[in-house]
């Protein structure tokens, strides 16, 4: 068998690809990969395309043995992963022998690591998409995080390129303050210009309130006009605002639909960067244009979409 | 009837048809989502309809806002042209045993209705699914007999049974798996709401219309009904 045996699934590592689309109407969450920036990467060492799915390793105490030759890179949260108890450099390509182990320790800097296996791993196709969604237990492993004993397939066992090592300059940083820039929309008119100056001029705190559907950020309370609204479709990086006045930004395991106010959404490129903000980090919102938002996304998938031709 | 298109975010556009629960503006909502669902416009990966709203997720690498505005629009009137198909009705099998209906007895008080009432005026409705979320094939059911409106649970439960048939303020549904909920329990269905063997996955689908009927604890178990 080519793969991974889990020899520690940690404290929640589970299977993502970039997510679920097409379900939503009927319930079923986005799901995917929290930070799309470091599991893009993380493909991009190995030769895989970007919708190739890895492992996501949440906070970190996980291990996995290679149970054949195989090419693995590790982007995202630096959790001090080891082989066979020596540290390996995160943002590049490992080859690995049989017998293998790779252990994490916890994060020191951001939230999320990914391991991507050159020719991507062999695991359950469910409604679209690869991904895990833990709230519901669909797709994935039986829709739940890995588990000791768990084995992992690989497609091949080879690297279909050159050792690789990411530029330094394109690595990702994740500082304990970061600025996350905003579209506004959806109910923006129940929220006053003195809502508005509180909200786009406050320091948030993330106090480590939220998980894989979204974070609730602490600091000073944002008040709409209306506490509730009739129940609608609810996107990516949209940000309600329910009465305790704080701002909770929803993510890729959000519910389809719900009924709380909303300033607008946060850009999903710096939802990826959200996602990695440890507890106790600061998050200021900042407002851009539909236009700019948008070039910024392009460039996003543009530049991804480029690395696999 | 004028539509009011809002930025949802970078890659969403959401169309408001109203601000109300009417089933009129529910069957706008609806005309407009098969449309596009039938039009399966490539790079629209996500077209979610609500009570009075429709969120549509676009490829940015294909549409900006206004394209995609037109798009939606354009297929809206040519839909407004068509009568909605006849919906189809779906008979969710009920058990409305006391140890199942978990707050009938609660709900009984809190109206000064019989527990035998409540059930009758559960099952006479005839109801239309507005929306799904919340779980994979919740669907949000109105509306019930206003003698049954009522408030969620102060403490919402940590794990609502799995087929949990309950009611909240005007609108009743099932549970499709055992989750945290606070809507009131009046009994179970044996029926799966969710199933991959389902076209469609879900049971129910928007515009769907849902009448329960009400069957013995024999009956429910035969079903393959868990207690």
């Amino acid at each position: 068998m080519n793969g991974f045996i889990v020899e520690n699934g940690g404290l929640q590592s589970s299977i993502q690809d970039a997510g679920r689309r097409g379900f939503s109407d009927i319930g079923l969450t986005q799901s995917g990969a929290m930070d799309e920036m470091a599991f893009g990467y993380a493909n991009f060492l190995v030769g895989n395309t970007f919708n190739t799915p890895a492992i996501e390793i949440a906070m970190g105490g996980a291990s996995f043995k290679a149970r054949s030759e195989m090419c693995i890179a590790i982007c995202g949260a630096n959790m001090q992963p080891t082989c066979n108890g020596h540290s390996i450099a995160l943002w590049q390509t490992h080859p690995l022998r049989r017998g293998d182990v790779i252990a994490f320790g916890f994060a020191n800097e951001g939230q999320f690591a990914y391991i991507a296996v050159a020719g991507g791993f062999q695991t359950p196709f469910a409604y679209g998409s690869y991904s895990t969604s833990l709230k519901e237990g669909l797709g994935g492993l039986e829709g739940r995080k890995l588990k000791t004993g768990d084995l992992l397939h690989t497609f091949g066992n080879r690297c279909p390129v050159d050792r690789r090592k990411l530029e330094r300059k394109f690595i990702p940083k994740y500082p304990e303050t970061i600025t996350v820039r905003l579209v506004k929309g959806y109910q923006e008119a129940m929220f006053d210009a003195a809502s508005q100056e509180i909200f786009f001029n406050s320091v948030y705190t993330f106090k480590g309130e939220g998980d894989r559907m979204g974070y609730r950020l602490s600091g000073e309370k944002v008040v709409p006009t209306h506490t509730g609204i009739l129940s609608e479709p609810i996107c990516y990086g949209a940000v309600q605002v329910p009465s305790h006045g704080e701002p909770i930004v929803l993510l890729k395991e959000r519910q389809t639909i719900g009924g709380y106010p909303k300033i607008g959404s946060v850009i999903a490129v710096d939802c990826f960067k959200l996602a990695q903000l440890k507890a106790g980090g600061n998050v200021k919102f900042k407002e851009v244009s539909l236009k700019e938002a948008q070039r910024v996304m392009r460039a996003f998938y543009t530049f991804f979409k480029a690395q696999e031709a | 009837m004028s539509r009011r298109y809002a930025i949802a975010s970078e890659s969403s556009v959401i169309v408001y048809f109203g601000t109300t629960i009417d089933p009129l503006i529910s069957q706008e909502v609806q005309k407009a989502y098969q449309a596009l669902k039938a039009k399966a416009q490539e790079g629209f990966y996500e077209i979610i309809p609500s009570y009075a709203s429709l969120m549509v997720s676009y490829d940015v690498m294909r549409f900006d806002f206004d394209v995609v505005c037109e798009i939606i629009e354009n297929s809206i009137h040519q839909a407004e042209a068509l009568t909605l198909s006849e919906p189809k009705i779906i008979t969710i099998p009920v058990y409305y045993g006391r140890e199942v209906g978990l707050d009938l007895e609660l709900l009984a008080q809190e109206k000064n209705l019989s527990v035998e009432e409540i059930i009758a005026l559960h099952v006479k409705g005839l109801y239309t699914v507005y929306a799904i979320g919340f779980a994979p094939g919740f669907a949000y059911l109105g509306e019930i007999d206003e003698r049954l409106a009522t408030s969620r649970l102060a403490t919402p439960r940590k794990a609502v049974p799995k087929g949990s048939v309950s009611i909240a303020d005007r609108q009743t549904a099932v549970y499709p798996t055992q989750s945290p909920g606070g809507w009131k329990v009046l009994g179970r269905t044996p029926t799966a709401m969710f199933d991959a063997s389902y076209d469609g996955l879900s049971l129910l689908h928007v515009g769907d219309h849902v009448r329960y009927e009400s069957i013995s604890k024999e009956e429910f178990l035969k079903l393959g009904g868990e207690l």
